[in-house]
């Protein structure tokens, strides 16, 4: 139940075409069930894009704690919205969307950014960098030390592949404004790794 | 070459992973959450109830301090005037009350004093039990309107609320009707 969206790795490219457009079918299906009230159906949505949810809080917050509550909040949120998910994006995008809002309306409501950004100074390792291998540990580490606006940009642009515009719609900032994070992002990462003797 | 580095901090930022599985499972607290029924109150009922009850209450507070002071029966009372104390719209930094209804309004509070010293008590506490509610009523919209400072209605009700608490002092005091409408703010 957890692998709707397969994600395939070997040659098999017709397979895995038909094996997604599978996958799409059933999660719409799940989607249509969980829309009428079902929350069997929705814990199948659930286990299928929690770990993704998670994972895109988790790197905007860089706290386990605020992780959780947010990734908590975005599904809560889901269940209450679903009757306007219209499938124009997939379901998962359509998750993260309401993840970043999640993650947002926290830190607006909250000081605790500043005591993060603190902690997360004098802290060794993020608690982001546990899924990742090896130098990406420091690239981890140097994103989750990254100013918030910085911050929410690389995630969603660099780690997560959204383009310029899907991210700005995301945080409701302008498309020059995620350009000109993005590249202060890169500055202060190529800065921060420099200084701990990598090659960037 | 910040092309390039560029290139490979995209590159290496690519490989990050972007499933990260919670340390503990999140369900059961989702589950619990969207078990409950969702409130069907919308944020605006409580407000529209709120100002029409507040429309009720000032209308008969308002008819009942006419009925006790119609009688212009003369009573000289020993009892200290209150001060009354004058909560102004506080919607927003670009709207004031207009200066021809705090004008009218000093004048009104004036003649109101001294007419309030010549009830008897039992008309005196009508008077300002009316004017209590209405205050309390001024003070409940303007927190409304803290929360939501361009809803007209609230603003028209606001100004009929402030209308309500001049037209008891004028009917003691026996002083002539002001013109005020929202457009005084």
């Amino acid at each position: 139940m957890a692998a709707l969206l397969t994600m395939e790795t070997g040659d098999n490219t017709a397979g895995m075409v038909s094996r997604t457009a599978t996958s799409m079918r059933d999660e719409a299906a799940l989607v249509a069930r969980a829309t009428a009230g079902d929350s069997r159906a929705f814990e199948a949505l659930y286990r299928a894009h929690v770990d993704r949810v998670y994972g895109l809080c988790l790197r905007m917050t860089g706290n386990v704690g605020e992780a959780e509550d947010c990734a908590q909040e975005a599904f809560i949120q889901a269940w209450k919205q679903l009757g306007r998910f219209r499938g124009d994006s997939a379901f998962g995008t359509w998750m993260h969307r309401i993840a970043v809002n999640a993650v947002l309306g926290r830190i607006r409501k909250s000081k605790r950014e500043q005591d993060r950004i603190q902690v997360a100074a004098e802290m060794g390792s993020s608690p982001a960098s546990i899924g990742d291998s090896g130098e990406l540990r420091d690239l981890s580490d140097a994103i989750d030390r990254l100013p918030e606006g910085a911050r929410h940009v690389f995630v969603l642009n660099a780690v997560y592949g959204y383009s310029h515009e899907e991210s700005s719609d995301m945080l409701g900032v302008a498309v020059g404004t995620t350009k000109a994070q993005l590249h202060r992002a890169r500055r202060l990462l190529a800065q921060q790794l420099e200084e701990q003797g990598f090659e960037a | 070459m910040n092309e390039r580095r560029d290139d490979k901090l995209t590159a290496a930022a690519r490989q990050l992973a972007t499933e990260i599985k919670p340390q503990r499972d999140l369900w059961p607290d989702i589950e619990r959450a969207i078990a409950e029924p969702e409130p069907r109150r919308t944020r605006a009922t409580p407000m529209f109830a709120q100002a029409a009850a507040i429309v009720l209450l000032v209308g008969a507070s308002s008819g009942l301090t006419y009925l006790a002071v119609k009688d212009d029966r003369p009573v000289v009372i020993a009892q200290p005037t209150p001060e009354y104390t004058f909560a102004r719209a506080s919607f927003g930094s670009s709207y004031t009350l207009g200066n021809d209804y705090l004008e009218t309004r000093a004048d009104v509070v004036a003649r109101f004093e001294r007419q309030l010293e010549r009830l008897s008590p039992a008309e005196r506490q009508d008077v300002e039990q009316s004017l209590e509610i209405i205050r309390g009523a001024i003070d409940d919209i303007n927190a409304a309107l803290q929360q939501d400072p361009d809803n007209t209605l609230l603003q028209d009700l606001l100004m009929k609320t402030y209308h309500e608490e001049l037209n008891v002092m004028r009917k003691v005091g026996g002083v002539a009707r002001s013109v005020m409408s929202r457009r005084d703010i």
